[in-house]
């Protein structure tokens, strides 16, 4: 049986995941970073880019050798060697790729638990989306109301309260690293702690009708004073066209079946159905 | 023309069809004057008018077309028609379009049609990247966007991906085992009937009031819920194509089970029979789901129940807990066969046994296994039981290893081998594991939950979905169709066109879908119309490659065709090949084998002298034949 | 494993021989192939039935609502009950007919396909007017959808499966089926789905409206 260099084959494999790696560490992939999930989260990355670059080069290097040493010569009809297999090798191709994602896995559940861990007195801001628009309610601040902008202060923790009025939208901040579902009946949550200053964009990602690509609002993280001072100018009435919370649809719910005495049906109006994709 | 009518056929299917609609219309129409309400209904989730209609006028065609003769004959306790074999075979381009049982010709026709309605999701695919090659609304509006890229994510699945490996399989597969058919060959001919019917009903969506479903392919609730009329054919749809799926995944499973030519034991089936095996147990498990929770949204639609209405008691989130828990394992429906076409191009092609066979087919099990834990990895961020988020991490990263098996396992049947490049099935399925590689080793960047926070919905997930899809499902099906093309047609394909197919397919992927991972990563969300400008010069980019990627397509289709036609004759087994198939003629006689063959050794022996896998009726049955020798390296696995 | 050794080219079943028709197939499993068929139909039924429950259990469960059933509603436990005692006497009857047949008794075949079709019959007809009498309807809350969905979906399994018998009784008044096994697979097979169809039943009877 002709020798194959397995060692050198590994090195090289080892050598060119190496290359790639650097070359692809040199790049922000992610973007600016503006909260403290970012640093975990994009070291995460750097960790798999460099993990995902050699399992990439060790499938590359053998293809292609075995593509420069074993491709057939002209005219030759014959076979190859008859192995069947080769049970070291296929537990040792078992056994790697199961330590390199279990090492992934834990690693990231560390990554998770530190992202989400919470602080004392983090400053709550409900968030209502709707088809195709955001509001923001300050509800420990005096029940502040804001439409299609909000302000947070820097290195405080941010707790948000998501409220969806009609169909899923999602919340992403791409500079935090943070997305979370605003799901239609339940309040989801997301923990933030701003650490940079500046005005980015609130995306919304969950496919909501023809209005989904410009849903947006605007973001400022700004100093404690900035903020203070913003939050005295907003108003304290509920906007119009905000027309549940969470809490209100259960009410609601509660309301529908005391009224109708029971749920035999009469006078359930289908509120649910305000969801219509207007265009 | 009475006569005609009479007789199964187009005539009194065209009767069917109408006999059919009108039934549901009227029946419509009736009931509600009876009830004393408007005859028309047009709230934009109803129009009952014109979905029951819909739901009827199939079966009318159906029954028309002849789909049911034999068993209405059956079930009246008539005499059924002894079995004269006339719905079997094909001589003429016409009997392609008969309600025909032969296996060999239903294969022809998924292939043909799944190869159609790819082209249509591929125009469709060209749309998404004409209006997205610049910021700002051009080409569609944006309900219009939405019904496109949903329709062409729609069509690609379920019409395209998995009826094609249903369909390369259908051909393939019994007489690989040595069956001189499936094992219900009229469900097997409903089966294939059914997808026209799915594929003109999601199509024929674009033309319902409010314009086709635009909810995306996932369709989630409550969006899909209050969505116009479009929805409903998405919803009706899937029931056709799940059911086509459901039959064939049953017949496949009989088939193997019960009629392997005798001394075919498990351990010696090939692995694309191994491949539909596994695939076939996701199918009959994992569909019925998908065709719950669409009927779930249709009731919702229609007759008003609460099914995911949150104010009424539903809940919202179970949608996506059903749907996914089928379209996860269905991400595998439309792997696993691949895997199998595959495992035999690379051994016929290096010459050489697929390197640790058992653990290949155990691999695929355990995909089987896996696939059914790990359906809530869609739904990191969606605010399910946060709970479950690592325990799914974990199942999902191990799915990374039985695929790692199958990796290192085919480049281990490459090491020692004699590599023909030449075929251009080869070099697909070599262009198919550096390129499923890449879509892999994202998914497992997906996989982990502080990550996929970020990258969830967004462009880099649709990286991922077209390196798996595109890069991986494709790959393999243009692979296997390269390499059963001489043994279904009888004739050679230009391998110059090929190669030149090959290259313009692997560049025009690359080329399309990897920016696509830097702009997602970058902040760019999915499924939108419109986007930030600073993402305007990759946009450009890819639907320039996208068009490159579409020209190669074109290469392929003057290929096939000329080919099919004018192409050099073949030969039985121009590849030399050991499994069965390449044993009978090209194309093979109508019933396969005058004998069935006997099985008497591996499907892959490849450099063992004297080795053989069968031997066909006819032979001397006394010839002794050797067994293939163990391993020079070590015992199989 | 098993060795080159094999020399049968297949059992051929008892079909003759024809030259333009197929050759038989080996057989390579004991299981008739309709069996294994509707055994596999079978679980891809208990699956679509799962695919309800877990919508069941999150309206009950997940969502949660402080009473269960909604306040008001009176579910009929007691025709519902004895519905039950209807549909499980009906998968006696349906063995009784396999068993019948099975030694050849034509009669006793009948009998039992007929009254297991009334028994079918009966608890469709019965459902039926529960679903009028119940005082809500499918529009009224989760409840009243995951209730008509769950029931009706098992109903229309009754309706199926009672088709099914239905071309059984007509074949086996037409004298067809046999003591041989492969003559009376068209009773065993609506058998086999008509127990399906029964114990499941018992699950969604239970899980609706005794838990
Ligand atoms: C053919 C289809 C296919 C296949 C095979 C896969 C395979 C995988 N997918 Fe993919 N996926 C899709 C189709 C597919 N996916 C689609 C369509 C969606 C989007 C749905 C939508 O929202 O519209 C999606 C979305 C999707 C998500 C959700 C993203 C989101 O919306 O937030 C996730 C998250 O975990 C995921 C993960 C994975 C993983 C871990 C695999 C694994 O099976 C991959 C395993 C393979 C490898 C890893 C490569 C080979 C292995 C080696 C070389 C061994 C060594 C490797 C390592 C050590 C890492 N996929
Ligand atoms: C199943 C397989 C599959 C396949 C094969 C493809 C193939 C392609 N897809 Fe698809 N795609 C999906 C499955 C698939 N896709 C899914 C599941 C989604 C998610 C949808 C959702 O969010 O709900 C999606 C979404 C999706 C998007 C994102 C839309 C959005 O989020 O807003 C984009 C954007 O670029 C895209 C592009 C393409 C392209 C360019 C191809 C190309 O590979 C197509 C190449 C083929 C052709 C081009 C056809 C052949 C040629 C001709 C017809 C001749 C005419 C051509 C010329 C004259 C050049 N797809
Ligand atoms: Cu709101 Cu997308
Ligand atoms: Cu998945």
């Amino acid at each position: 049986m002709p020798k194959v260099p397995y060692l050198k084959l590994t090195l090289a494999s080892l050598a060119i995941g190496a290359v790639i790696s650097v070359l692809m560490l040199q790049y922000d992939w992610m973007g600016d970073a503006a909260s403290t999930a970012a640093g975990p989260i994009d070291t995460l990355l750097d960790w798999m880019i460099v993990l995902s670059s050699f399992t990439f080069s060790v499938v590359c290097v053998f293809l292609a050798y075995a593509l420069y040493r074993f491709r057939v010569k002209p005219g030759d009809e014959g076979d190859g060697l008859p192995i069947h297999g080769n049970t070291r090798l296929e537990v040792i191709w078992t056994l790697i790729p199961t330590v390199i994602v279990l090492f992934a896995g834990g690693y990231s559940w560390i990554v998770l638990d530190e992202v989400e861990s919470k602080e004392a007195d983090p400053l709550i801001v409900n968030v209502y989306s709707q088809q195709f628009a955001w509001t923001f309610g300050y509800p420990g601040e005096g029940n502040k109301w804001s439409e299609g902008e909000f302000h947070v202060p820097v290195d405080r923790q941010v707790v948000f309260k998501m409220n969806a009025q009609d169909v899923i939208h999602s919340f992403w901040v791409p500079e935090w690293r943070i997305k979370q579902d605003n799901v239609p009946g339940i309040t989801t949550d997301a923990v933030i702690t701003p650490d940079r200053e500046g005005t980015f964009q609130l995306v919304c990602t969950e496919l909501c009708g023809a209005g989904h690509a410009t849903m947006r609002a605007t973001v400022v993280v700004e100093s404690e004073q900035k903020f203070n001072k913003w939050l005295k100018g907003l108003d304290d009435t509920v906007p119009e066209g905000l027309y549940l919370t969470a809490d209100q649809a259960i009410d609601l719910q509660k309301q529908i079946q005391k009224n109708s005495g029971g749920i035999d049906g009469s006078g359930i109006e289908q509120t649910g159905r305000k969801n219509v994709t207007s265009s | 023309m009475a006569h005609a009518l009479k007789e199964p056929g187009w005539y009194r299917a065209a009767l069917g069809t109408v006999i059919g609609a009108a039934f549901g219309f009227f029946l419509v129409v009736g009931l509600r004057l009876l009830a004393g309400l408007d005859a028309f209904q047009t709230e934009q989730t109803g129009y009952p008018q014109l979905v029951v209609p819909l739901i009827t006028a199939p079966f009318g065609f159906l029954i028309g077309f002849g789909a049911f003769d034999y068993w209405f004959r059956w079930a009246a306790g008539k005499p059924t028609v002894p079995d004269d074999h006339s719905g079997h075979g094909a001589t003429r381009w016409q009997d392609y379009f008969t309600f025909n049982t032969d296996h060999k010709v239903i294969g022809i026709q998924y292939i043909v049609t799944t190869f159609f309605f790819f082209f249509i999701g591929g125009v469709l695919a060209l749309l998404i990247r004409a209006e997205l090659a610049q910021p700002g609304t051009q080409v569609l509006d944006a309900n219009l966007y939405n019904g496109v890229f949903s329709t062409h994510a729609v069509v690609m699945i379920f019409l395209f991906i998995i009826p094609m490996f249903a369909g390369i399989a259908n051909y393939v597969l019994p007489i690989m085992i040595g069956a001189p058919d499936m094992a219900f060959p009229r469900l097997n001919a409903l089966s294939f009937w059914l997808l026209p019917i799915a594929g003109l009903i999601f199509l024929g969506s674009f033309l319902a009031p409010g314009g086709s479903f635009d909810a995306g392919w996932t369709g989630y609730a409550p969006l899909s819920t209050g969505a116009p009329v479009g929805q409903s054919f998405f919803n009706i749809g899937v029931q056709f194509a799940g059911a086509s799926s459901i039959a064939t995944a049953i017949n496949f499973l009989v088939t193997i089970i019960t009629m392997r030519a005798p001394g075919m034991n498990l351990w010696r089936m090939p692995l694309l029979v191994w491949a539909n095996l596994s695939t076939s147990l996701l199918v009959v498990g994992a569909t019925p789901f998908i065709a719950g929770v669409q009927f779930m949204v249709f009731f919702d639609r229609i007759m008003g129940m609460n099914f995911f209405q949150f104010l009424e008691g539903g809940n919202v989130l179970s949608y996506q807990h059903i749907f996914w828990f089928y379209s996860h394992p269905a991400v595998y429906i439309m792997m696993l066969p691949g895997f199998g076409i595959i495992s035999e191009v690379i051994a016929t092609h290096a010459r050489k046994p697929v390197f640790g066979y058992r653990l290949m087919a155990l691999a695929l099990l355990g995909i089987v296994v896996l696939a059914y834990s790990v359906w809530a990895h869609h739904m990191f961020v969606a605010g399910m039981f946060s709970w479950l988020r690592v325990p799914i991490m974990i199942t999902t990263l191990l799915i990374a290893v039985p695929t790692g098996i199958k990796i290192f396992s085919w480049l281990g049947t490459l090491f020692y081998g004699k590599i023909h490049t030449y075929s251009t099935a080869m070099l697909f399925s070599l262009g198919f594991i550096v390129t499923f590689t890449v879509g892999g080793i994202s998914g497992v960047m997906l996989g982990l939950v502080p990550l996929d926070i970020h990258m969830s919905d967004t462009y880099f997930v649709v990286a991922h979905i077209h390196f798996v899809l595109f890069g991986g499902s494709v790959f393999t099906i243009f692979a296997g169709i390269y390499h059963w093309f001489p043994k279904m047609t009888g004739r050679m394909y230009d391998e110059r066109l090929g190669r030149v197919h090959f290259w313009g397919t692997m560049i025009g992927t690359w080329g399309t879908f990897i920016p696509q991972h830097w702009i997602g990563l970058d902040g760019m969300p999915r499924r939108v119309v419109d986007y930030a400008t600073q993402y305007g010069d990759w946009n450009l980019v890819i639907s320039v490659f996208s068009l490159v990627l579409g020209l190669a397509q074109l290469v392929f289709l003057y290929n096939m065709v000329v080919s099919w036609k004018w192409g050099p004759k073949a030969g039985d087994n121009p590849w030399r090949s050991k499994t069965i198939e390449w044993l009978v003629s090209s194309p093979p006689p109508t019933f396969n084998f005058d004998e069935i063959p006997r099985v008497v050794g591996g499907p892959y022996e490849y450099g063992t002298p004297g080795a053989r896998h069968a031997i066909m009726g006819g032979e001397d049955a006394e010839t002794s034949v050797p067994e293939p020798k163990p391993s020079t390296v070590a015992a199989p696995s | 494993m098993e060795s080159a050794s094999i020399t049968a080219t297949g059992q051929a079943t008892t079909d003759d021989h024809h030259h333009h028709g197929p050759p038989a197939y080996h057989q390579s499993a004991r299981i008739d192939q309709t069996v294994l068929g509707i055994l596999l139909f079978i679980l891809s039924e208990i699956m679509l039935f799962a695919s309800f429950f877990a919508a069941y259990f999150f309206i009950r469960v997940v969502t949660g609502p402080e009473t269960w059933p909604p306040p008001g509603v009176e579910l009929p436990v007691l025709i519902a009950g004895i519905n039950t005692v209807v549909l499980i006497s009906s998968s006696f009857t349906v063995h009784y007919a396999l068993e019948a047949i099975r030694k050849d008794n034509h009669d006793g075949l009948k009998l039992g396909l007929v009254l297991t079709w009334l028994l079918g019959a009966t608890f469709l007809f019965i459902q039926i007017n529960e679903y009028i009498h119940i005082g809500f309807t499918p529009r009224d809350g989760a409840f009243g959808s995951i209730f008509f969905s769950l029931t009706g979906l098992h109903g229309a399994h009754v309706f199926v499966g009672l088709l099914l018998l239905t071309f059984a009784t007509v074949r086996a008044f037409r004298g067809h089926f046999g003591p041989a096994h492969k003559d009376h697979l068209g009773v065993e097979v609506p058998g086999i789905y008509w127990h399906f169809v029964d114990i499941m039943w018992i699950i969604v009877f239970a899980s609706i409206y005794i838990l």
